[in-house]
């Protein structure tokens, strides 16, 4: 098993390309994800009549962090119009005679909502007693989208590139026959599965100790909980992970097959993962995500990260992803029947 | 210890590829598996070792039925792909197939310098395998079936796309083994080679046609030819 779990690591080694995927890609798209979920310091533009607005709504528009551009009454009239020639306007602002206020958006958007905020806000600021005060149980109103939805990704990451590193390793070993090979030594078959798992493990906690580093020093997203039980919950996830993708290669007869089963292997668990509340979603299809170890390993991690969670509160995922492993791990184990029945 | 082959049925799906064969291969010869590619070579061999279940008939080691643990440490297996990895080096592979025998690490070593010398890789053992030529891979794949010193040893055309001075290199390796007692089944569809075997077994569509020692199936040809015998059984077979 040792001897498996060595050439494991000596064979990634070799190949800068696995490498590379498990430790520098979830850096690279973390950062991406930083930069497209973070705070955007988006500015509104919003289009006004100054004839028809009264005078303090024009003040209190402009102490918001808004861009304001004048129109003229023909324009405003024609709201729907001008918005479609002018992409730089995000809404148009009316006060018609018989009813209170009028915003035309040029499409359901975040630049559309960042508008309705900021008048919103301005409204309020004319008449406090509009004004509501948001309090959190959890978090921050100034928490951006990276930082409630950033836990996601570390349980993406330390589950998709071991997946695919591992599962792709094992369909080469069944293609170019060294596993019928192997099979012919006097190693037993949960050995086999065994030295797998323990060799991929290295470089699942090395790259779970970098993502987890990198996210909160570095990016900054917000952690309540222990360090540590992130990295145990994202290590165990791997391990699931390589056990997840020895099972799928029985079912690839080669490399290209493990990236053509991804849409049934890895998609539907991005979004069961807890990108998409599992409430929301319709006919109860949410308790689809028991069967998905990414649920397991992201519930987890938001219940850290996000609830400051200890292992009293999360022992239960854990227990789901070990289950998880260890079903995969039998399945697996029978499988290699085929090569040898002993 | 004899391999006694009794009876053996395979099937993939509706087609028998292995038809009823029974033959025993003594200790300490070279029996030779000679027929036309889709004979069923490979898959007797593989029936041999335990890599395929029979779906009839028996194959036994002395008293004992593969597959079986004890007699796998004894027996090695050179596949007909070459079956290594590519991303390690010559020594690399043979350091894991080693430790998979659980070789004690100093006499791991020593047999692996030796083993790299039969087969003329020494100058070639950092190098990673995927950067190696088809005679080197051919070369290494059979140090890894030597490497653990067995005293049953399978080897799937072994010969297959070696120049005929290596060809001749390898059998020289082969008879050495030999006369130091090694069991060898190798498969082969040169026909020449066979002249190097103690004993042939000539497959043809997964039958077992002959079985006997090589001077013995010479004599039976008029030209002296092996091939005259697949002749034969084609001819026969084209009547009934």
């Amino acid at each position: 098993m040792i001897q498996l779990a060595k050439r494991v690591i000596r064979q990634t080694i070799n190949d800068k390309r696995s490498v590379m995927l498990i430790l520098v890609a979830p850096l690279l798209i973390l950062t991406l994800v930083y930069f497209l979920l973070g705070d955007s310091d988006y500015v509104a533009t919003v289009a006004i009549d100054p004839v028809a607005v009264p005078a303090p709504v024009i003040d209190a528009l402009e102490q918001q962090e808004l861009e304001l551009v004048d129109i003229t009454a023909d324009e405003a009239d024609q709201a729907l119009d001008y918005l479609q020639q002018h992409e730089g306007v995000d809404a148009v602002l009316r006060f018609p005679e018989n009813s209170a206020m009028d915003i035309t958006l040029y499409e359901p958007s975040t630049k559309g909502a960042t508008a309705i905020s900021e008048i919103q806000e301005a409204m309020a600021a004319i008449n406090p007693s509009a004004e509501a005060e948001v309090s959190y149980v959890y978090g921050t109103q100034d928490q951006t989208l990276f930082d409630s939805l950033g836990y996601v990704f570390l349980a993406l990451f330390s589950f998709f590139f071991v997946f695919i590193i591992s599962a792709m390793a094992l369909v080469r070993e069944r293609s170019r026959g060294t596993l019928e090979r192997l099979m012919m030594t006097p190693i037993r078959r949960g050995e086999v599965i065994a030295g797998y798992t323990l060799g991929y493990s290295v470089f699942a906690v090395i790259q779970a100790i970098i993502i987890v580093l990198y996210a909160i020093f570095v990016l900054q997203l917000s952690n309540e909980g222990n360090i540590g039980w992130v990295l145990l919950t994202m290590v165990l996830l791997a391990v699931t992970a390589v056990s997840f993708g020895a099972t799928i290669s029985i079912f690839a007869g080669s490399e290209l097959q493990v990236v053509q089963l991804i849409p049934f292997t890895i998609i539907p668990q991005v979004f069961f993962s807890g990108l998409i509340p599992l409430d929301l979603i319709p006919y109860h299809l949410g308790n689809l995500s028991y069967i998905m170890p990414i649920y397991y390993g992201a519930a987890a991690i938001k219940g850290i990260m996000v609830y400051g969670d200890g292992f009293s509160d999360i022992w239960g995922y854990l227990a789901g992803l070990t289950i998880y492993a260890l079903v995969l791990y039998v399945i697996n184990t029978q499988a290699l029947k085929k090569f040898r029945k002993l | 210890m004899d391999i006694q082959l009794s009876r053996v049925n395979k099937r993939f799906g509706d087609t028998a590829v292995i038809k009823d064969v029974s033959f025993t291969v003594a200790a300490g010869e070279i029996c030779c598996l000679l027929g036309p590619s889709g004979s069923g070579k490979t898959t007797l061999i593989r029936l041999m070792i335990g890599a395929l279940p029979a779906d009839s008939g028996t194959i036994q080691f002395g008293d004992t039925e593969m597959p079986n643990m004890a007699i796998l440490k004894r027996l090695g297996f050179m596949p007909q792909n070459d079956a290594l990895y590519e991303d390690l080096s010559a020594q690399g592979n043979l350091a894991f197939f080693g430790g998979l025998y659980h070789l004690p690490k100093r006499t791991r070593e020593a047999r692996i310098a030796e083993v790299l010398d039969m087969v003329e890789l020494t100058d070639h053992k950092r190098k990673l395998v995927k950067d190696f030529s088809g005679g080197m891979k051919k070369r290494l794949s059979l140090a890894i079936a030597i490497l653990h010193e067995p005293d049953i040893l399978f080897l799937d055309e072994p010969t297959a796309g070696i120049d005929p001075v290596l060809r001749r290199k390898i059998w020289a390796q082969f008879q050495a083994l030999k006369a130091q007692g090694t069991t060898i089944i190798v498969s082969t569809h040169v026909m020449d080679e066979v002249v190097e075997c103690d004993k042939g077994a000539l497959l043809y569509n997964g039958r077992l046609i002959e079985y006997d020692t090589v001077d013995r199936l010479l004599d039976k040809t008029a030209s002296g030819r092996i091939e005259d015998l697949f002749f034969a059984a084609s001819e026969s077979e084209a009547r009934s």
